[in-house]
């Protein structure tokens, strides 16, 4: 059962409130990484109307009128994003295992504001995540990228529907069982209970959709299905998959039936990315490394017998795999921004793992022109850390949602 | 498979050369923990114990040294654990009271925890029975290097483990078990002189012979608790939460203990400041804490709360996770508020000043032991790796044929018909495989 | 033999003659509704409904009627409960199926259930049986109310009664998440609006609240739950009743923009304490709320702790009776002593918010229902509801 945070109502309006007003609030004296660029040291951030007026060096001229604010000695970075953030919603609630394939499924309807990983994610410096449903259905369902503060999930809502999830491997399966005579008086006494049972359930679901799509075009259209609809736009190529496959096995088959019926998929958790990594370099697919820093995998996902290793994101930049460094699904996952900076321990660039943490996800989800960077008009979410955000003696001081502060 | 194991970890982790009588590093930066930190010192041992420390322009280096090249890097001593559970199958015996069984029987010279442990830079470890039982057993310090249990011993029967963990009949009946345990060699010992006494005045009164002596000794399982009850050996006492700190205290006054603290003891940290003696922290020291009415959640770090008391402590490690780097347990301790000095303290000063070894342990000056580690940066970053080990002088442990990183840092598929050190299920000595590591934000499950 | 039944012949003759008879009650204060107080009042009771109160009454029926004189006591409007199960709680779950629109709480109701005198006794007279919080689409609740002998299903026709709390998500049947449950209603609510598919039989009751013909009640506890409930509420243009709402403290102006009311269940002495001062926070908030409980006997403690909290004393007590009745769309008929309400009343010795006060008795139509039945069936049994026609058997059952 999902505890909840009793939210300082009062105090966050008035801070909206402050905010509403033209109040112009100048950060000085930190050393700035803009995202996507190198870092601009004694710099200056102009932030008004929960929006980026202004970001540049030590001379950049600042508006009268302004609140000034001295940060010498800290460092800012835009407000993380989580692109496979797997909390928020309750227990059961991120699964609808009435049926296997539910890809009308939205996270959004399940989630809670006030579940405290919320909170936990803004004290670790993210502000932006991407929550899909879990990986125990087939076809989940749809996803939603929202930010990490807001009183309703409308409220937090930065993208509806961002991609329908997609779960290869043997956590679909788990809980299955076949009839084994007498009673059949459970809804788990289905397919699929193996590996192969999980790719017929998406073939199944895909060649419907594709009878469904084409009897639309022609005459007789059948009557409306949302689930079938979901996945036309799929076939479509207007709405991307996220699909869960961490063995170097799963990951060819994710590959193989997106190829095979011609749809986008990203490639999330992907353990064994380095075992494919050529494959994945000749589809031109992301792929969402989950947990880089753990050397095993802890939670249901371990049932796949997929093996990390660290060497994984390096090969992944060297083979220029376009990639994204999340939490994801593994038990053992640190917070984000240590998730990254044991990425910098196994070898990638400073400067790489902090744009697999706010630019390149923020492109990846589509929400770059809101999110991700600093820079004039994007939305004012950046985090204060007390030195280095890689250096694990680094906290998030304050971090900025809309120009409000809402953990500190 | 486990031929070919062995094989290669006889490559990493054996001398590279036969035991040298002098060795001298060469650094870059050394942090002697109870010196000042020198830059461009050289470190010279012999017969494995550090002879002189100082700037390279103040020390000679004998010209048959070996002389290890580590003028870009940090040296600092080797860490040392006041206290762990590794290395051994099964870290707690079934039965509750069984003070006699000793743990150099059942540590694994070939465990992949002492693997880990050079890995990350420790060089000498306390290991002693789990939290699991009523008076627990014997533990012994070693190194985790060698061949054999005897090759390892630094100094055994280091103490008993006592714990007041609660079992089946929760908490006051562990309290109670462990006073009737204690009071029942009391008892036996005091029967014991009783009729050592008789025998003597029947001597006396001549219904003995006068020859005949006293040959009944001390029954041998009651004779550790005898030894720890006469303060001749140390008692190593697990605390699990706040509420057991103060039959601890009680405890403390009649035996010569050491405090092993559980997690939950951030309400009696005042109590905890009257042990006057350091204490060894729980691998869980950066957690959340919630109310129950308010439903607000709050981050403690124990770590803290004991600094700001004056409380000495020794850090452990955790078994998986993040909290199994020694510089993941130094930084959380300098992101709740502790400053540096004290986190580096309580990886080397305070633990060995605990097992009575800070005269041989936990810096660099004359007279310790040569144990040394160095790294290619700052202890506290998360970029820094430990490139060699020193034990007494010998080279133990070389990053560069580490063959389990080697393994996680392998490229393409290729790799997977090199050596293979056990993935964890079939091979695993420590039943390490399978458990679910902590995340970050330590769920209070 | 004989004598027996020539008892019980005059026994009934007399009941029957008592019941045609008009009853002049009087009491030391008559509370007619939350904010009308009669000090020394009367109420002239006529075929089990209310004809005159106080002044109004002429004096020939004063003097004709059979005088009812609670000389220092305290009547009240009968309790009203608007969300009950009677312990019928299992018989209300339709387990197989969680979308269940066409079923009726009243087909379930049992008219002799030992639960109905535990109401009786504890000055409930009107209960709204409610299909069980297990289906997200559970049914039509039936208002039933206590009686001498048995229990009477005044209407079959009540609310819609809509749940999206833990136990409407069963892990053996679709839903087993809120994001299918939400999903679920999401969907119906979608075709019963949709011309085209808004024809279909089971769609009806959902079509009703669309045109604001039917009340939706929607069982909703947790911060997310409320919030789904409130957003499905907004798509669909409906200003639904929330049952429970534990966490309602969270999201008042929410609430209160979108017209919901809610019912609370009962306070106890140990709750939170943001729980008992929630029905302060709704009062001040403007939201109606009214009380509800599984246990008749801590409706007034609920209202005694709500009203040491921070609750006025008159909505504390509306929150007992006219509320509730208003929640039903039944205020024309229960919830208050007007003229034209049914004769449902209870006779406190004092203010029934002081829980020093004893109840002495409870009637439910003129008729007084706390006291244990005779074990007697009636020779006929009553209708099932009052437009429906009598199915009856004219053998007397065995009583069980």
């Amino acid at each position: 059962m999902n505890r909840r945070i009793t939210l300082p109502l009062a105090l966050l309006a008035a801070a909206a409130s402050m905010a509403a007003q033209d109040q112009v609030t100048v950060f000085r004296g930190a050393r700035i990484w803009p995202g996507g660029a190198e870092p601009i040291d004694n710099g200056v951030l102009i932030v008004a109307r929960g929006r980026v007026q202004s970001v540049g060096g030590p001379s950049t001229p600042i508006p009268d009128g302004a609140v000034v604010q001295d940060v010498s000695g800290r460092q800012i970075t835009p407000g993380l994003i989580d692109a496979a953030w797997c909390h928020g919603a309750g227990a059961n609630d991120g699964n609808e295992q009435g049926d296997e394939v539910t890809p009308q499924m939205k996270i959004l309807d399940a989630l809670d504001p006030q579940d405290r990983a919320f909170a936990r994610a803004r004290a670790a410096g993210v502000t932006t995540v991407q929550i899909t449903p879990g990986n125990r259905n087939v076809i989940g369902g749809l996803g939603a990228v929202v930010k990490t503060f807001g009183e309703t999930p409308q409220a937090m809502l930065l993208k509806d529907e961002s991609c329908l999830r997609i779960a290869m491997g043997a956590e679909p399966s788990m809980g299955n069982r076949a009839i084994r005579g007498g009673n059949v008086d459970s809804i788990y006494y289905r397919r699929p209970t193996t590996r192969m049972g999980v790719v017929w359930e998406v073939r199944k679901a895909m060649y419907d959709a594709k009878e469904y799509m084409e009897r639309t075009i022609q005459n007789g259209a059948p009557p409306p299905d949302p689930g079938k609809e979901v996945l036309v736009r799929v076939l479509k190529q207007q709405l991307t998959v996220c699909t869960t496959a961490r063995s170097e096995q799963d990951i060819r088959t994710a590959l193989r039936l997106a190829e095979e019926f011609g749809y986008h998929t990203v490639i999330d958790e992907a353990q064994e990315a380095h075992l494919v990594a050529d494959e994945l370099a000749a589809a031109k697919v992301w792929v969402m490394i989950g947990a880089p820093s753990a050397d095993r995998i802890a939670g249901t996902g371990a049932a796949d017998g997929a093996a990390p290793r660290w060497s994984t994101l390096g090969m992944l930049a060297h083979r220029g795999v376009p990639f994204v460094v999340t939490t994801g699904s593994n038990l053992a996952a640190l917070e984000l921004v240590r998730e990254a900076s044991f990425a910098v321990r196994f070898g990638l660039s400073p400067r790489d793992a902090l744009d697999a943490i706010t630019v390149r996800p923020a492109s990846l989800l589509a929400v770059d022109g809101r999110v991700g960077r600093l820079a004039p008009g994007l939305d004012a979410d950046f985090v204060l850390w007390s030195a280095d955000p890689f250096d694990p003696t680094a906290v998030a001081l304050t971090t900025y949602l809309n120009g409000l502060a809402t953990h500190d | 498979m486990k031929a070919l194991l062995l094989a290669a970890l006889a490559a990493a982790f054996a001398p590279c050369a036969p035991a040298q009588d002098t060795l001298a590093v060469k650094a870059g930066k050394i942090l002697t923990i109870t010196g000042p930190v020198l830059d461009n010192g050289v470190v010279l041992i012999q017969n494995g114990r550090i002879s002189k420390v100082g700037k390279a322009a103040d020390v000679e280096i004998p010209w048959d040294a070996k002389v290890v090249d580590a003028s870009d890097k940090t040296v600092l001593p080797t860490w040392v654990l006041a206290h762990s559970q590794g290395g051994m199958r099964g870290a707690n015996e079934a039965m509750q009271n069984v003070p006699f069984i000793d743990i150099a029987d059942a540590v694994d010279p070939a465990s992949t925890f002492f693997e880990d442990c050079l890995r990350n830079g420790v060089g000498t470890v306390h290991v002693i029975p789990g939290n699991m039982t009523l008076l627990g057993g014997i533990g012994m310090v070693v190194r985790p290097f060698g061949r054999t249990v005897e090759d390892m011993a630094v100094r055994t029967k280091s103490g008993m483990k006592l714990s007041l963990q609660p079992q089946a009949g929760g908490r006051l009946q562990q309290i109670r078990k462990l006073r009737r345990a204690l009071e029942e060699v009391r008892e036996y010992m005091a029967d014991f002189d009783r009729r050592k006494k008789e025998f003597e005045q029947e001597k006396q009164a001549g219904a003995i012979a006068a020859d005949k002596e006293w040959t009944e000794e001390y029954d041998r399982q009651k004779k550790p608790v005898i030894d720890l009850l006469g303060k001749k050996l140390k008692g190593w006492l697990f605390v699990p939460s706040a509420a057991e700190v103060d039959e601890a205290l009680r405890l403390a006054q009649q035996l010569d203990l050491a405090i092993v603290l559980g997690q939950n003891v951030q309400k009696a940290i005042a109590d905890i400041a009257r042990f006057k003696a350091p204490v060894v922290l729980d691998e869980n020291f950066e957690f959340y804490e919630l109310d129950d009415e308010t439903q607000i959640e709050k981050k403690v770090c124990t770590a803290r709360l004991l600094a700001d008391a004056g409380v000495p402590f020794a850090l452990s490690l955790a078994q998986n996770g993040p909290g199994a780097y020694p510089w993941w347990q130094l930084a959380t301790c300098v992101r709740g508020g502790v400053d540096r000095r004290t986190a580096l303290e309580a990886l080397t000063v305070v633990p060995a000043r605990m097992l009575a070894l800070e005269d041989q342990l936990g810096a660099i000056a004359e007279g310790k032991l040569g144990n040394l580690q160095v790294l290619n940066g700052d202890p506290l970053q998360a970029t820094s790796w430990v490139e060699t080990v020193i034990l007494e002088g010998n080279i133990v442990y070389e990053r560069s044929k580490d063959p389990r990183l080697k393994y996680l840092f392998a490229e393409g598929p290729d790799s997977k018909k090199a050596a293979e050190p056990p993935k964890g299920d079939k091979d695993d000595r420590d039943g390490k495989a399978g458990k679910a590591a902590p995340g970050a934000g330590n769920e209070g499950r | 033999m004989t004598r027996l039944a020539l008892l019980s012949v005059l026994g009934l003759a007399t009941a029957s003659a008592l019941a045609q008879q008009d009853l002049l009650v009087k009491a030391r204060s008559v509370v007619v509704a939350a904010d009308t107080v009669l000090t020394g009042g009367e109420l002239l009771v006529r075929q089990g409904r209310i004809a005159f109160v106080g002044s109004e009454i002429p004096a020939d029926s004063r003097a004709r009627a059979r005088l009812l004189d609670h000389a220092d006591a305290t009547l009240v409007p009968g309790f009203v409960l608007a969300h009950g199960w009677l312990g019928q709680e299992a018989d209300l779950a339709e387990r197989a199926n969680a979308f269940t629109p066409e079923l009726r709480a009243a087909e379930a109701f049992d008219p002799f259930q030992d639960e109905l005198q535990a109401l009786a006794r504890y000055g409930v007279t009107s209960c709204a049986l409610a299909p069980s919080s297990r289906n997200v689409v559970g049914g039509i609740a039936a208002l039933i109310k206590p009686g001498a002998d048995c229990g009477t299903v005044a209407t079959d026709d009540l609310f819609l009664k809509l749940s999206l709390v833990a136990a409407a998500r069963d892990q053996e049947r679709w839903p087993t998440s809120l994001m299918g449950a939400v999903e679920l209603l999401r969907t119906a609510f979608t075709a019963a609006r949709n011309p085209a598919t808004a024809n279909a039989r089971d769609l009806l009751p959902l079509r009703q609240c669309l045109q604001r013909a039917r009340r939706a009640c929607i069982h909703a506890d947790t911060y997310a739950e409320l919030i789904a409930a409130l957003e499905l509420s907004k798509e669909f243009g409906i200003e639904p009743v929330l049952v429970g709402a534990a966490e309602a403290d969270k999201c008042l102006p929410r609430i209160k923009a979108q017209n919901a009311s809610v019912v609370l269940a009962p306070l106890a002495v140990d709750a939170r304490q943001r729980q008992l001062e929630l029905p302060g926070m709704l009062e001040r908030a403007g939201i109606p709320f009214a009380f509800t409980s599984q246990q008749p006997e801590l409706l007034r403690v609920s209202a005694a702790l709500a009203v040491h909290n921070g609750c006025s004393r008159k909505a504390a007590l509306a929150a007992l009776t006219r509320t509730p009745a208003e929640l039903l769309d039944q205020a024309a008929a229960i919830g208050s002593l007007r003229t034209g309400c049914a004769a449902d009343f209870c006779v406190f010795s004092g203010d029934p918010l002081d829980l020093g006060s004893r109840l002495l008795a409870v009637y439910v139509g003129g008729v007084r229902c706390d006291r244990r039945s005779t074990g007697k069936t009636p020779a006929v049994l009553p209708p099932r509801h009052p437009t429906a026609p009598a199915t009856v058997s004219s053998t007397v059952e065995e009583h069980r």
